[in-house]
């Protein structure tokens, strides 16, 4: 790790003015940028830690809502998510406690790790990532493995889900990381059915549009039999070959739908 | 008495509230100096230029040292002095320590490490068998091949014959305490060392090696290392020779400990193989003639290879009578770590090799396994000489007792029943399949370096009647010491308090063994026996003498000594020999006797005896994603008359929860530059305990050795880890249950190598 300054904002306001220098860079929960700077994969001159503001911290609800603010720890999302009970278990499943109790919702989804878990659930729940600047849909948030529409020094603020009919989220953990080797989070709205899968694409984050438009006419696993999605462009590493993670989806998705009853 | 008693570890409180002292927890002398390894990036070729001048620079730096600048080249080989401490400009694998940097602090050496520029000249690298073998790239000319009987013939006049291969990786040790050790510097260029190693007397003979001492001028303790597991056998050298040859340089005391990634790059594994087969067979299963070919990778220097690819061999028949045999062994020379010593030492590969063979024969007959492997079986024990069946090595197996224990383990976990429950389970359930098996273990005791078989004790009674026990064992976390202190508090009629525990000092105990082959009871605890016997013989012949009785009058039991009806306490008896002038100290010394082996031959009787177990593990998988875990698990295993039934379990325990891990979830992935890309917990995966199966019911075969051990114990460290092939064997049966096909499951079954597998036994 190099040196580095530090400051403490306790406001957004704040938090986006320490960011406007050339070198600075957000500091969450630090479960992953911590470990990337002691890998030497970045040099921040200036962490601004965003821990110790309480206005992007919390779970709310409200008509059909979960609005979660950007500094959550992954454990608050756990207990504190029951009107999106989905939401809640994925956030329960990430990790181990250490990380589950310092690691953010903001952190995750502006890293947008290709095996992480949030970037499932909020694609796949069609939320809207809410920025100091903007709101951004899912949709258009996504462009990539580690790349996201985030602005130099823009920041998380919070995360707003639409609840589902019905949601699951399965993951299939590499056993010694527990990141997701495949990860796929369906939800049913009224208007149709949004599958989105983790941990299998080159492309980071992704939706499986021919299962969702399978589901959307018929939710039930069965509606699934025969589709399968290509290996082509799928992750292949120490942990699995790309036509194991590609098979992975189907079964995995079929598993989401099942879950989510 | 003390033995035979479930006493637990003597370190457990210490252990369980962190106050147990293990190398990196010594409190540390003013001006200690660190040392971390540059290591190199390439598998194989030269380096070109070496620009260590960041290195110097770089705060808290005091020295960098190149091969050039030691004393020689530090040899680190146990075996054939093929190890040079530091490369110099031929570097043989990815991770190979290549200079070495003294500093102020650890963190400080580390992070110097990491600023030097270094140019090679890359050649291609050996990584693979295949590539080894078509290179002709090996240790000895060639490959060593044992046989009994007619193989080839047996095979082709055999009803029915196949043919297999399995191929089986290695396994990284995973003690949870890294390497480490300290060097303290004494008059006149003497040296102390401390090091967390199975084997202190090696670690002495190589830092004599490198400073050009006599043994005599180094002395070096252990008290004890937080897991082993063979990792700590010879990989221990480096850093004591480095600490060593620093302290010697610079006059201070010097330590290093290898953070977690750097051992896992420097450090040697597990051997993996791939075993190939041809077995010819009846009707009902019974092999009648077997050939083998194993090949291994030994990595780039031969460490303890040959008597490992040895053992694989001493362990192809497993249980089994094996009339017409034949086994060839190909050690092979690789660009990767130098794979060493890891319990079982080769046994485990061997042993898995022909459990493999039982287990396809089996299908191919059609039976069940556990029928075909116990119609297969040696004859049971027997002192009639027609009824001695010896093993191919021509050693008679007159100890088998593995039909009675099979029998037993059987009935107590259900096998019948539950053969039949998972046949039925999988008729009714197309997606997740059950799968059982049941699995012996017969394992050589002793070591197969037949002069390794000896050891050292030193006993002391103190005129209060405080006894002090040294031998030259190792504590690893396994209770040796525990079974040693049992054994003396045994001997002198003592409570197990009285006795206390000293760190291993090759200053107390010379010329000792490893703490390895399973043997570490077997041999410490005679020697100690003797010890204590040599005192106490003496005790009573002067109490004999002045109450003017016999010896075999003078008792000693329960803390106390009675001479001819009268009773004293231990410690009065004590007081009275010191003031008689009586010598309360004595060496103790064993040799393991009957072992004779001549390797090259491949015959003899290499082993004092064997230890026996079986297993019985029920798995579930599920065939759409290969996913699986073990359901119960059902052990029974021969420790003799168990010193310590409580440590024992422990060790049959970890043992084969260890031995699951081995063939299910670690994995070790080196890319095709030779780097090893596993090199962390978050790549690679050792089992925790809540891993474990959900049933597991462990019990100890209690009955004597056989053979005149001590207290008719028998050696429990490696035999269990085998324990932990009945776990692929039963998630093979699984897959068995999709398919016509034998699924022939490689090792570590992953989820993706089992749905692999299921897809070949489906697409039939
Ligand atoms: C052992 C281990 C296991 C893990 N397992 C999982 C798993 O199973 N599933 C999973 O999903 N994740 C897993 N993670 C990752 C974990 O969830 C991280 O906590 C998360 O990815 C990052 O969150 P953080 O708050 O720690 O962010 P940090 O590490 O602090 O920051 C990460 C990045 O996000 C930026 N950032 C942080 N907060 C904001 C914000 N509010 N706005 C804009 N940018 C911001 C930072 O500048 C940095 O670039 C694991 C991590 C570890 C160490």
């Amino acid at each position: 790790m190099y040196a580095f300054d530090i400051e403490r904002p306790t406001t957004v306001a704040e938090a986006v003015a320490a960011l406007k220098d050339e070198d600075a860079q957000a500091l969450s929960g630090g479960q992953t940028l911590i470990p990337t700077l002691k890998q030497r994969l970045a040099s921040p001159s200036k962490l601004v830690s965003l821990s110790g503001i309480a206005e992007t911290k919390g779970v709310s609800a409200d008509g059909g809502t979960v609005t979660v603010g950007g500094g959550t720890t992954h454990a608050a999302v756990a207990a504190g998510a029951s009107a999106y009970p989905a939401l809640a278990a994925l956030a329960g499943g990430i990790g181990d406690p250490a990380v589950r109790n310092r690691g953010t919702i903001g952190g995750s989804v502006a890293n947008n790790d290709p095996a992480a878990c949030y970037p499932a659930a909020v694609l796949g729940s069609g939320a809207t990532v809410v920025t100091n600047a903007r709101e951004i849909a899912a949709d258009d948030y996504f462009q990539g493995m580690f790349t996201t529409a985030l602005d130099e020094g823009e920041i998380i603020t919070a995360v707003k889900f639409p609840v589902p009919e019905k949601a699951a989220y399965i993951k299939f953990e590499q056993p010694a990381s527990r990141f997701a080797l495949v990860g796929v989070f369906v939800a049913k709205y009224a208007d149709g059915v949004r599958v989105a899968v983790t941990g299998a694409s080159e492309e980071g984050v992704f939706r499986w549009t021919e299962a969702e438009a399978a589901l959307s006419g018929n939710f039930s696993a069965g509606a699934l039999d025969g589709l399968s999605v290509s290996a082509d462009g799928m992750i292949s590493d120490l942990h699995g070959t790309g036509a194991y993670r590609a098979h992975l989806v189907a079964v995995l998705t079929k598993r989401a739908v099942a879950a989510a009853g | 008495m003390s033995v035979s008693k479930p006493h637990p570890h003597d370190s457990a409180p210490l252990h369980v509230t962190g106050a147990a002292r293990y190398i990196d927890d010594i409190p540390l002398p003013a001006n200690t100096l660190h040392l971390a390894f540059g290591l190199a990036e390439i598998a194989h070729g030269r380096i070109s230029a070496l620009d260590l001048g960041a290195v110097r620079s770089a705060p808290g730096v005091v020295m960098v040292l190149e091969a050039k600048d030691l004393p020689g080249d530090c040899d680190c080989s146990p075996s054939n002095h093929d190890e040079p401490l530091l490369s110099g400009a031929h570097v043989q694998y990815l991770g190979q320590p290549v200079f070495l940097v003294v500093a102020t602090s650890h963190l400080a050496a580390r992070k110097a490490a990491r600023l030097a520029k270094v140019d090679y000249q890359p050649r291609d690298a050996i990584l693979t068998i295949e590539e080894a073998l078509a290179a002709d790239s090996r240790f000895e000319d060639g490959p060593r091949i044992w046989e009994r009987g007619e193989a080839g013939e047996a095979i082709d006049t055999a009803p029915h014959r196949l043919e297999g291969r399995i191929e089986m990786g290695g396994q990284e040790h995973f003690y949870l305490e890294g390497h480490a050790a300290i060097a303290l510097p004494q008059d006149g260029g003497d040296m102390v060392v401390h090091s967390s190693t199975q084997h202190p007397t090696e670690v002495q003979h190589k830092v004599a090696h490198a400073l050009h001492l006599p043994m005599s001028a180094v002395r070096v303790e252990t008290r004890r290392m937080g897991g082993g597991f063979g990792g700590k056998e010879s990989q221990g050298n480096a850093l004591a020779i480095s600490c060593a040859v620093v302290a010697r340089m610079t006059g201070k005391p010097v330590k290093m400990r290898y953070d977690r990634d750097d051992d896992f790059m420097i450090t040697g594994k597990r051997h993996d193989f791939r075993i190939d087969y041809t077995v010819g067979y009846d009707d009902d299963g019974r092999i009648l003639g077997l050939e083998f070919q194993h090949f291994t990778r030994c990595g780039w220097a031969q460490d303890l290879s040959l008597p490992v690819a040895d053992r694989a061999m001493l362990h192809a028949d497993n249980a089994y009578w094996l009339p017409h045999i034949r086994i060839e062994s190909h050690r092979l020379r690789t660009n990767t770590q130098s794979a060493t010593a890891y319990r079982g030492f080769g046994g485990p590969q061997g042993m898995l090799g022909i459990e493999r063979v039982l287990d396809h024969v089996a299908h191919a007959v059609g039976r069940d396994p556990l029928q075909v492997r116990t119609a297969n079986y040696y004859a049971p024990a027997s002192d009639a000489a027609p009824a001695v069946q010896t093993t191919p090595y021509g050693q008679p197996v007159q100890d088998f007792i593995l039909h009675d224990l099979t029998a037993k383990l059987a009935a107590q976990c259900n096998y019948a029943e539950r053969r039949k429950a998972v046949a039925e389970w999988n008729a009714a359930n197309p997606l997740i399949k059950r799968g059982l098996a049941l699995t012996p273990v017969k394992f050589g005791i002793s070591f197969t370096l037949t002069h390794l078989n000896q050891a050292g004790a030193l006993v002391h009674v103190y005129q209060d009647g405080s006894v002090r026990v040294n031998h030259g064992g190792t504590e690893m976390g396994q209770g040796l010491f525990q079974k040693v202190a049992q054994v003396a508090a045994a001997r002198f009629g003592l409570p197990l308090e009285a006795i206390q525990i000293t760190a291993t000092d090759t200053a107390k105990v010379p010329n000792t063994s490893a703490t390895a082959a399973s043997s570490g009871s077997d041999l410490n605890g005679m020697a100690v026996k003797a010890a204590c016997d040599t005192i106490r013989d003496r005790i009573a012949g002067f109490l004999a003498d002045q109450a003017q009785c016999a010896i075999a009058e003078v008792q000693f039991a329960d803390g106390m000594v009675s001479v001819a009806g009268q009773s004293m306490p231990f410690a009065e008896a004590a007081k009275r020999a010191y003031e008689g002038r009586v010598s309360l100290s004595s060496t103790g010394f064993y040799k393991t006797p009957h072992v004779a082996w001549d390797r090259i031959a491949g015959q003899g009787r290499p082993f004092l005896y064997f230890a026996y177990g079986a297993a019985c593990s029920e798995v579930v998988i599920d065939t759409l994603t290969g996913e699986n875990r073990i359901l119960r698990t059902d052990i029974l295993h021969d420790a003799g008359a168990s010193l310590n039934p409580a440590l024992d379990i422990g060790q049959v325990e970890g043992g084969f929860v260890q031995g699951a891990g081995w063939l299910t979830t670690e994995e070790l992935v080196w890319d095709r530059a030779g780097r090893l890309r596993t090199h962390a917990p978050s790549t690679y995966k050792i089992p925790a305990c809540s891993d474990r199966p959900p049933v597991f019911n462990v019990s100890l075969w209690d009955a004597p050795n056989r053979e005149d051990t001590i207290y008719r114990s028998k050696a429990v460290g490696e035999p269990p880890f085998m324990h932990g092939i009945s776990v692929l064997m039963a998630l093979s049966d699984a897959i068995a249950a999709c398919g016509g096909l034998y699924p022939a499951l490689n090792a570590p079954a992953t989820p993706e190598r089992i749905l692999t597998t299921l897809d070949q036994v489906r697409h039939v």
